[in-house]
């Protein structure tokens, strides 16, 4: 089902968290709000859920405005980032929990239950305690009593940060599987990249309160609207370069460097105040032009090398490729750029082309 | 710690100077043993003689006073009737205060602060008054409620402290799940602090057991006298000062504090601590 | 929805709120009314009655602002045989025939002695045989007003008028007020409280208890949580244990061993006797040896609250940093000096203030041993205020005294714990709840 926040408020006493939000999760879809700590992305989600009540416009699950449907009546399924599992019932009670309190008569519980625990693979786990389980069953539980009445809505907020890296990847694909095959509308929220680009159908990056770009992964790695969004996709993390228009062309600042735009950008008035955006994947693999420069950092990642190159300028721009010699601590280099694939945004940090 | 022998350390002088100030209290409560279940002639501490005869106000009642199977159970009612009475109140009113959205909140919280760090023995003449308007003075249920409500403030902040420890996403988790807030107090947060619950009752039913002066002022007549009424009225009126019959009684007195103290040992030490904290 | 969870939360809190506004709000206030009256076993605490005594006329002579005559008029005693008599007589059940004939030889005299009426009385035919019978019938006829109770002012203004004793408007006043056995209100008990030297006694000794007691109770305490910190765990454990006794013993238990220790036939005195020094009541037999005593019973149990606090205080210090220290070259001293004692602030900060409180308003423990003797040297201000109010020999009760002192100390007490609220982070503690709904 559709989830639709319609110039969506939300402030805490007189502190403006959230302001005129709008975002549409079409049905079926997994979207992810991602953004630094602080940024209002699990404010949003705890109210869709009404945990917290949204102070101003309204929340739509489908047609219906729900701004005002209690939590136990918007039938939204949500999983804490500690999982949240009732200590003292066993897992089997857990996932009956949202049942029973329908009071749902007993043999079908145990149907669905036991139907929801296939599905997530804790078939076999459900007479222990919570206490008695890894982290990533845990995780699995909470899907499950998530699931298990059937939500409109599924929630998930932060839900493999408390993982181990292993079992982080494990549940991620996990997680992907489980809304794939149920279908459920579903809202992640994280603050890891990786996670958001990997698991969701859409990402909404989120800064300060304010949704800043929606999009695919794909396109939002490679067509930020900001600086900002350019900044926090991708790891390694992209390079800034600051420059001039000069003559049609960018002339770095502080430096006798000039680059040309790249063919799809229109022409750009001298004397405008241009950043450039470049990612370590287009510095040093490709033809383009060269620029001189010397290694100031090697990061070993294994099958690839992370370097960072000083300019005469003194920037930094970042290289990724497969290890070579030629490239110790200190030498001087000089790697081709591809200026094709390079971000120009504006001194606002709005992408220009 | 655990490098206890570290060299810049010698342990000797401490243990020595912490040994003499521990004699008093030593020698106290050995001979609260020793002289239950002995006889010892004047001028000597060494006992000549092993009798059961301290501890014959278990089977026999002297005339003109009450039997110590009346007391006993007397102070039982009134330290079980006083910890159900507190463990009820601050159960719902703690829960209240970590948990629940309401009206006046910041001002009940400032005042069970306030009242949990007041003096209530200021209050007993006032309440004495009281107590003789209702015409409950003298009666258990009288001094039941006067100790109960002194040791409410205290409960209420103690169970709000237990509240407080349970994390709020099995609240969320619970509402989410379909239930109400009632539900979700009583199936999800209740067995949670279970653990507090027992601290918290067994701390009270001590307290009652123990308590000397509320009963003495509210409920000192014989019939509904407690060990602890019942003992210093006997010892003020004795002229013989029949120590080895007192400290029988004692002992006998002490006793289930000393056996729920050894049970309950850590979790008390949490309330001691913890209660007066804040 | 949010109304119907701020009706839950008041639900819930329901039952604490009568308690509370029973148990304490009401008693404080009461506490202030009764100290601005004269309350006391004497007065009741319900409302009085008019009653003149012969005893009251003579306190009034002796104020000598009365008229010699009036009051000689007040206290005599004159009969008169009125319809008002002879009717209640009939219906106390005198015979008809005595009545009769009182009525038909005496009606409307009066006589001014007792010993004319009962002579007069004699000479009726019908009269009763017995001379006490005969003595009582006369009591229906006595128009005094002394030693009758008049259950309402009204009914007490009009027999003092129909006396037909001259008074003036003042003098009316005051033997209305003198015969009042009711209580007042008044400001005599704070008055009275600050005029007698007994009461800077007293409040004397309670300083000088809560000072001794106190440091004993954070010194010790202190010195407790140290050295157990740096014992070895069975020799910790086992000095833990033995300085909670105190604190877990029934308070009346507890003193019974100190007396037991501390008495002339007692465990000190047969310890020193061994060497010729003679038996010494120590709880009782000396103003010094009674307060060493007084703050030995009340430290001992003290100090283990500091104990329990301040130990918890110094294991939340990070181990690491002791053992920093201990690399860092610092000896025992020098760490206690300046890595634990400064964690430690706040905790003594915190039981100082509580203890101080409790202290200047506990009692119980002199109660059960000294009971504030010898004398009154060991007396404190709510002890004194206990025997005032609730219990002492003469069995003169003066709740309104009572309550006058102890107003002081509920002053004490709102004040300091609401410096409580200060002391805490209270913000913090407010902070809202998560669920919003």
């Amino acid at each position: 089902m559709r989830i639709l926040l319609d110039n969506f408020t939300k402030k805490f006493d007189d502190v403006m968290v959230i302001n005129n939000m709008n975002l549409e999760v079409r049905d079926g879809e997994m979207m992810a709000l991602l953004g630094p700590s602080g940024c209002g992305k699990s404010t949003t989600l705890f109210s869709i859920c009404e945990i917290y009540q949204c102070n101003g416009g309204r929340i739509l699950f489908g047609d219906r405005d729900v701004s005002n449907v209690t939590s136990q009546h918007r039938n939204v399924g949500v999983v804490f980032q500690n999982y949240a599992l009732y200590p003292h019932m066993s897992i089997f009670d857990n996932i009956a929990f949202p049942l029973m309190v329908k009071k749902m008569p007993a043999e079908q519980i145990k149907k669905e239950v036991h139907k929801i625990a296939e599905l997530v693979h804790i078939g076999d786990l459900l007479e222990r305690k919570p206490s008695q389980l890894s982290g990533g069953q845990q995780q699995r539980v909470a899907l499950s009593r998530a699931l298990v009445r059937k939500p409109d809505v599924l929630l998930l907020d932060e839900p493999l940060a408390n993982l181990d890296a292993k079992l982080r990847l494990e549940m991620r694909s996990e997680i992907r599987r489980i809304q794939q095959e149920t279908g459920i509308t579903a809202v992640l929220v994280t603050h890891d990249q990786v996670e958001a680009m990997s698991m969701c159908d859409r990402i909404a990056l989120m800064d300060h309160g304010k949704i800043l770009q929606v999009t695919t992964p794909n396109d939002m790695y490679h067509n930020p609207q900001t600086d900002f969004v350019a900044g926090f996709l991708g790891n390694p993390p992209i390079a800034f370069l600051d420059g001039v228009i000069t003559n049609g062309q960018i002339q770095l600042k502080d430096s006798a460097i000039q680059l040309p735009l790249p063919s799809r950008v229109p022409v750009q008035p001298d004397g405008k105040i241009v950043r450039l955006g470049v990612r370590p994947e287009y510095f040093g693999n490709q033809a383009g032009i060269e620029l001189q420069g010397q290694v100031s950092f090697v990061e070993t990642q294994g099958r690839e090398n992370l370097y960072d190159i000083r300019l005469g300028n003194g920037a930094v721009l970042r290289s990724i490729q497969p290890v070579r010699a030629d490239a110790g601590l200190g030498d001087s280099v000089s790697w081709p750029l591809d200026t094709e694939q390079i971000l120009i945004f504006d001194d606002q940090g709005q992408r220009v082309a | 710690m655990s490098d206890k022998n570290s060299s810049n350390f010698k342990s000797w002088p401490v243990t020595l100077i912490l040994g003499l100030f521990s004699v008093p209290l030593l020698v106290m409560y050995l001979y609260l043993f020793i002289d239950t279940f002995t006889n010892t002639a004047p001028g000597s501490l060494i006992p000549n003689e092993l009798t059961f005869e301290h501890w014959r106000f278990l089977w026999e009642t002297e005339p003109g006073t009450v039997s110590i199977w009346q007391v006993t159970l007397n102070t039982l009612i009134f330290a079980s009737v006083m910890t159900l009475v507190i463990l009820s109140v601050s159960l719902t009113a703690g829960y209240a205060l970590s948990r629940l959205n309401m009206p006046f909140r910041r001002f009940f919280l400032a005042g069970v602060l306030t009242l949990h760090a007041f003096p209530t023995v200021t209050l007993v003449i006032a309440l004495f008054i009281v107590l003789q308007f209702l015409g409950l003075y003298n009666t258990l249920i009288g001094v039941i409620f006067i100790k109960a409500a002194l040791m409410l403030p205290f409960g209420i902040w103690v169970m709000k402290g237990f509240y407080d420890t349970v994390p709020w996403e099995i609240e969320m988790a619970g509402v989410q799940d379909g239930a109400s807030r009632f539900m979700v107090w009583r199936l999800l947060v209740l067995p949670q602090i279970k653990p507090g619950l027992i601290a918290l009752g067994v701390f009270s039913f001590l307290e009652g057991w123990s308590e000397y002066l509320m009963p003495q002022i509210f409920a000192p007549e014989a019939d509904v006298q407690v060990l602890s009424v019942y003992l210093a009225s006997l010892i003020a009126d004795d002229q013989k000062f029949d120590f080895n019959l007192f400290k029988s009684i004692g002992l006998f007195y002490v006793l289930p504090v000393i056996v729920l103290y050894l049970v309950f040992q850590n979790k008390l030490m949490n309330i001691y601590g913890g209660g007066s904290k804040g | 929805m949010r109304q119907r969870i701020g009706l839950l939360g008041l639900g819930f809190m329901t039952p604490a709120l009568v308690m509370v506004l029973v148990f304490f709000l009401i008693p404080v206030v009461m506490t202030a009314v009764f100290g601005f009256t004269n309350m006391g076993t004497a007065t009741g605490i319900s409302g009085g009655e008019y009653l003149l005594t012969p005893k009251i006329v003579k306190q009034l002579e002796i104020r000598g602002e009365f008229d010699k005559q009036s009051l000689t008029a007040l206290s005599s005693n004159r009969y008169q045989v009125t319809e008002a008599g002879l009717a209640k007589a009939a219906s106390d059940g005198l015979k008809s025939a005595y009545i009769q004939g009182l009525r038909d030889s005496l009606l409307g005299r009066e006589y001014s002695s007792k010993r004319d009426f009962e002579r007069a009385l004699k000479k009726i035919k019908d009269r009763p045989r017995k001379v006490r019978a005969l003595k009582k019938s006369a009591e229906y006829f006595s128009q005094s007003i002394l030693n009758r109770r008049y259950l309402t002012d009204h009914e007490f203004k009009t027999a003092l008028a129909a006396t037909g004793v001259q008074l003036s408007a003042t003098e009316f006043d005051q033997v209305l007020s003198a015969s009042y056995t009711g209580w007042i209100w008044t400001t005599d008990n704070f008055t009275n409280m600050f005029s007698k030297p007994d009461t800077w006694v007293v409040a004397f000794n309670t300083l000088v208890y809560v000072l001794l007691v106190l440091a004993f109770n954070i010194g010790f305490g202190l010195f407790l949580a140290l050295t157990t910190f740096y014992l070895p765990s069975g020799q910790s454990a086992f000095f833990r244990a033995v300085w909670l006794l105190p604190r877990i013993s029934p308070p009346v238990l507890y003193v019974l061993l100190w007396k037991w220790l501390t008495w002339d036939t007692g465990f000190i005195s047969t310890v020193l006797g061994w060497f010729g020094v003679p038996a010494f009541n120590y709880m009782l037999g000396s103003v010094g040896s009674a307060w060493a005593v007084v703050v030995l019973i009340n430290g001992f149990v003290g100090a283990s609250l500091g104990m329990i606090l301040f130990s918890s205080a110094i294991q939340a210090i990070p181990k690491s940093i002791l053992y920093a220290s201990e690399v860092d070259g610092a000896n025992r001293w020098q760490q206690v000096r300046y890595i634990i004692l400064p964690q430690l602030r706040w905790p003594i900060l915190f039981t100082t203030s509580y203890t101080t409180l409790s202290l200047l308003t506990s009692f119980e423990y002199i109660l059960l041993s000294t009971e504030g003797g010898p004398g009154n040297t060991t007396n404190v201000w709510a002890l004194e205020a206990y025997f005032t109010a609730l219990n002492n020999y003469a069995g003169n009760l003066k709740y309104g005294y009572g309550a006058a002192m102890a107003l002081v100390l509920v002053t004490l007490g709102v004040l300091v714990s609401l410096l409580y609220l200060r002391l805490f982070k209270f913000d913090e503690l407010v902070a809202r709840p998560k669920i919003e709904n």
